[in-house]
Parts: C-alpha cells; structure tokens; sequence
C-alpha cells in the first residue's frame, strides 16, 4: 500500500498540489489503512474501488478540496457552438451567393428569351434590378459553373454543421434523440 | 459487484454526504472512523469511490470544522466535526432525502398493486 500513497504523492507533485496540504493528506490516509489492516482488514474497506486507480483517487480529492483546479474542458467540448454555428452560417452564405448566382442566371436566360421577342434588353430591365449582375452572368459562362460548386459545397456544409452539432451537443436535439427514445424496450410508444 | 450492489453504490452515492454529517453529528471523527460509522449502520458499500474526495469537498463548502488530534495509540489524526453551517445542510438534507423517498415509496406501491394478481 505504500506503492499506492506513493503513487498519490507523484500525482499530487504533478497537480501542483502543496507539499504539507500532500503530506497531511497522505499522513491521513496512511494512518487510515494502517488501522484497517490491524483490524484485519485491507485497503479497499478504506478507499473502496479506488484502491485500484491511486492517480484518479489522488486527483479528485486534491481537486475536492480546493488545493488544484479541476481539468479543464477540452476545447472540442467548449467551442462546439462557435464552431457549429460559424461553420453553419459560412455554409448558409455560400449557399445563398450561389443560389442567387444560379437563379440569376436562369432567369436572365428567360428574361433573355422573353426580351428577344417583346423587344430586346430594355425588357429585361424591365424585369430585373440588378441588370450589371445578370450581365456578368451572362457574359461569363464559367460563372454559372462556380455557381452551382458554390451552392452544393453550401448545402454540404450546412449538412455538416447540423450533424456536427448534433453530436458535441450530446444527442439532446434533433429527430435522432426521438427515435433512439422511442427505441428504448419498454417504452409505451414503442 | 452485483447488480443489486452497484444499485445500492449509485443510491448511496447522492446522499453519502448527508450520511456523512449525519455520521459527524455524533461526535468528531476521522475519515475511517466515519468509514465504520457508516458500516455499523448497514451502509457497507462505499462502492466506487471513497469518503476521502467527499469530506475534502465538505470542508471546502465550509460545512465541517477539523482539528488535528491523537488518536488511540495512533498518529495524529485529522478530526472533522459540523460546522453551523453543516448542521444547516444536514436539516435540508434530511428534508430532501423524506420527500424523495416519499416519493419512491408511492411508486414503488404504485408499482406493487398494478402488478398484483
């Protein structure tokens, strides 16, 4: 058991945890085990199932009295929500330039045929308000390619935000934590 | 551990710290002497952790007092006893655990007669 206090002082060095707040805690502890065993009995009627885990036992009672902070979040679980929602809201841009991007096109074609039979571009003018965009779309026909990328990469990137933020939020939203409920045996919905 | 065991260590383990003050209401203890306090009154599982984390936290939140003393032949020991402010805790705490426990007690009856032939 020695080995196990040892291995609590090393975790308590490495926590940074004062040297006599560790020595008090091991003094304790020590003499706690001592007298378990003069009973007859052995370590684990003192620690429990924490006998096998010295490193984890030592921390949570270095952090459950105030002497070392707690581990930090790892920043995964902290940033989820930047992350989903700034990846959410770059998506739902790229998805709308491109669908703009894609609409005006189409419907400067339309326009376009339209025109050439009411009575040429003063017609689509008539129809449209942003009569410089629809010309550069027209003018380039590899503007409608990078249209349609940048649609399809917005909706793929919405897709993964919604996923991923499904999943750092622990399944609390969404369809999926309904039908994994209602999934349960013995629930009456089932 | 059973399953029956590991129910009994996840039951005890939401009012371990009010058993714990119950335990220091009878006087000052150490950590193990609190260990066979508990023990002698049926709680025997201290289950998957120790007392040790838990009285560390109760001293933190102020609800125990500790001096250092002799123990029985023994090295100086560390002695917790309630605080004022344990003493609170440990009135809320029981008034806590009788409603919670009324309340599984009226399902479990619940339970009992719907099942019964």
């Amino acid at each position: 058991m020695n080995e196990f206090i040892e291995e609590c002082r090393r975790e308590w060095r490495r926590l940074g945890v004062p040297d006599p707040i560790a020595n008090e805690m091991a003094a304790d502890l020590s003499a706690d085990i001592e007298e378990a065993k003069s009973e007859g009995g052995s370590a684990e009627d003192v620690l429990g199932n924490s006998a096998f885990d010295p490193r984890r036992f030592a921390g949570s009672w270095a952090v459950a009295r105030g002497v070392t902070a707690p581990p930090a979040p790892t920043p995964s679980h902290r940033r989820w929500p930047v992350l989903t929602f700034g990846l959410l809201g770059c998506a739902a841009l790229l998805a709308l330039v491109g669908a703009v991007l894609v609409g005006g096109r189409q419907s400067a074609s339309a326009v376009s045929r339209v025109g050439r039979i009411v009575g040429g571009p003063r017609s689509i003018r008539m129809f449209r308000g942003s009569p410089i965009v629809l010309q550069h779309v027209e003018q380039f026909p590899g503007v409608a390619l990078f249209a349609l990328f940048l649609l399809v990469v917005g909706v793929v990137g919405i897709g993964l935000a919604v996923l991923y933020g499904f999943r750092w939020s622990g399944g609390r939203i969404g369809p999926w934590e309904v039908r994994r409920y209602r999934g349960r045996s013995g629930d009456p919905r089932t | 551990m059973g399953e029956a065991d590991t129910r009994r260590s996840q039951l005890l383990r939401g009012v371990l710290d009010i058993c714990l003050l119950a335990v220091m209401s009878e006087g000052p203890a150490y950590g193990y002497e609190m260990t066979k306090r508990l023990r002698a009154r049926g709680l025997s599982t201290v289950g998957e952790g120790s007392i040790y984390p838990l009285l560390g936290r109760l001293e933190r939140d102020g609800l125990v007092e500790t001096r250092r003393a002799a123990s029985n032949g023994g090295p100086p020991r560390k002695y917790y006893s309630l605080s004022p402010a344990g003493e609170g805790a440990l009135e809320a705490g029981r008034r806590e655990w009788q409603m919670a426990r009324d309340a599984v007690d009226g399902a479990l009856d619940l339970v009992t007669s719907e099942v019964r032939p």
